[in-house]
């Protein structure tokens, strides 16, 4: 990769010297955004990293179970790429972090094996001046919504940041033997099973490693996704992606829920 | 906005045409009748704020873009850009024309639809037009066009902002072709394509700063609800586009005005949902 690459481009800056002149975009929705004034942050700027990657071959065994550590690479790598250059676009915002976060991998008619991965979020800043940087120092990200970052804020925990783990895993094709052997019966797959078990364990680990770094006590909001992508059957990526949190603030008052019947649906 | 019922019968497009636009130049204000596509709680919503809506009204502008444009060439495709905002800014000023003409202060609930086609690009806007209940009709450059739902307009009123127009830009930029030495040198590795991630950087930054600007010329404060459309075009598969529009909005209050939602369980399925009465 080149190293202006990974630089903010020129007009980039141009753009965000705008901004901080005191107009703001974001993508949140008007509750969102309402939600977010409401705990004493400002939105300061709507932020994106993106990088368009072009993933290696590997060569995977019919019959063997596998992690294919190339093609895992690849999508942290170019995942990796997008999330730290929006970070970049919101620490050059001077925002304390970003919510909402997006992150999206398209598909073109580039090539198979050509895709854009895509980071997207609103910067927001805090009104009162106190830094809300996480332990590394940077912008806490999250791809909580608004309400979900209210909430959150509500029960004295503090996002950190966003967190993933992924793994790209070859699951062993079946020998005719086999297939012919359970025909007609009632019968769990072990190989299946323990790929899939294997593969899950992996990008679940990876992402809880990743908030350990930032020092959270939690993730939460975790969603597992499981995408074929461009590789056909057999290979599966297993993304986990969850908000990792830390208590900050012991003094809670939680408002009681109200109960409501909704006329609309 | 023109009569489609008699399609059998050979149609005169020109007159059709300039019936419409003398129609728009027509006051009709204090109209018996009203229509629009606002849902009932919406309506409620607006009456709560002391607006009404006032009629359905829509601006569409198809603009050309020149012959083979999109194949070769380097940088920006400033035809196909410049189509984009000239359509966009056409459809506006016709959905301000209308919107007054009805006797709207501002066009609420707009449903945007543009499409980039190889020779030409196609915005249409349709909303319902609102006003403070029983106020004389304003100019037509007075009128806000926003694409906020009636609910999401009277929430932001409430909050102590006001809606001031919509904001747009794009940008069309050409992807350099790869050598081919450099293509089959890649294709088992792993590797950044720069050359397709700085078109997308470029077209996303002249996109959003095209927006912004018509952000500032509104004297907005910010832009909410910010959409974006990105990728290379279908028909072009060099060209990449980035879209951006949203709603500009100001603080018309001295400050920001606290709303204090109450949490709620609603005994729906899952949903994140507003206690009305603290809005009241």
């Amino acid at each position: 990769m080149s190293e202006e690459a990974s630089e903010l481009a020129q007009t980039t800056e141009h753009r965000l010297e705008e901004l901080e002149k005191g107009l703001f975009t974001s993508d949140l929705s008007v509750n969102e955004f309402l939600l977010i004034k409401e705990v004493g942050f400002h939105p300061v700027g709507f932020v994106m990293g993106s990088s368009i990657y072009h993933t290696g071959i590997q060569t995977r065994k019919w019959g063997q179970s596998q992690e294919l550590t190339k093609l895992t690479e690849a999508m942290y790598n170019a995942r990796e790429l997008a999330m730290t250059r929006m970070e970049e676009e919101a620490a050059e915002l001077g925002a304390d972090g970003v919510v909402g976060v997006r992150l999206d991998v398209n598909y073109y008619e580039w090539g198979k094996d050509a895709a854009e991965f895509i980071a997207v979020g609103t910067a927001v800043k805090a009104e009162d001046g106190v830094s809300r940087l996480n332990k590394l120092g940077k912008p806490f990200t999250s791809d909580l919504s608004g309400q979900d970052f209210w909430t959150l804020l509500q029960t004295g925990y503090m996002p950190q940041g966003l967190v993933m783990g992924t793994c790209v895993y070859h699951i062993a094709h079946r020998g005719i033997g086999q297939t012919l052997g359970t025909t007609g019966q009632n019968v769990e797959l072990p190989n299946f099973t323990q790929a899939l078990y294997e593969a899950r364990e992996l990008a679940m680990t990876r992402m809880q490693d990743e908030a350990t770094q930032l020092g959270a006590t939690g993730i939460v909001g975790v969603r597992l996704e499981e995408k074929t992508h461009q590789w056909g059957s057999h290979t599966i990526e297993f993304l986990s992606l969850g908000t990792a949190v830390s208590k900050t603030s012991d003094d809670v008052t939680l408002a009681k829920p109200i109960t409501i019947i909704s006329l609309d649906n | 906005m023109t009569d489609s019922t008699n399609s059998d019968s050979p149609f005169d497009l020109k007159s059709e045409v300039r019936r419409a636009v003398a129609s728009l130049e027509q006051k009709t204000t204090g109209s018996a009748s009203s229509t629009s596509d606002l849902s009932i709680d919406e309506e409620l919503n607006l009456h709560s704020i002391g607006w009404e809506q006032v009629e359905l009204v829509g601006g569409v502008s198809v603009f050309s873009v020149p012959a083979g444009l999109w194949n070769w060439g380097q940088g920006e495709i400033l035809g196909a850009s410049s189509a984009h905002a000239q359509a966009f800014s056409h459809a506006i000023s016709r959905i301000h024309k209308e919107a007054a003409s009805a006797g709207g202060h501002g066009v609420v609930g707009v449903r945007i639809e543009r499409s980039v086609h190889p020779s030409h690009v196609e915005v249409s806007l349709l909303g319902t037009a609102v006003r403070p209940i029983g106020a004389p009709p304003v100019k037509p450059e007075e009128v806000f066009v926003s694409d906020l739902s009636a609910r999401d307009f009277a929430l932001l009123m409430v909050a102590g902002w006001e809606p001031l127009g919509l904001a747009c830009g794009a940008s069309f930029v050409y992807a350099p072709r790869r050598q081919m030495s450099a293509v089959l040198q890649q294709s088992s590795q792993n590797i950044e394509l720069t050359n397709f991630t700085e078109a997308m950087y470029a077209s996303r930054e002249s996109a959003m700063e095209r927006m912004q600007r018509m952000a500032i010329a509104l004297k907005g404060t910010g832009v909410v609800q910010v959409n974006v459309v990105e990728g290379p075009m279908p028909f072009a598969t060099h060209a990449v586009g980035f879209a951006a529009w949203g709603t500009v909005v100001r603080l018309v209050k001295e400050s920001h005005q606290l709303l204090h939602p109450q949490m709620v369980v609603s005994m729906n399925d899952a949903v994140v949902a507003f206690d009305a009465e603290a809005l009241a």
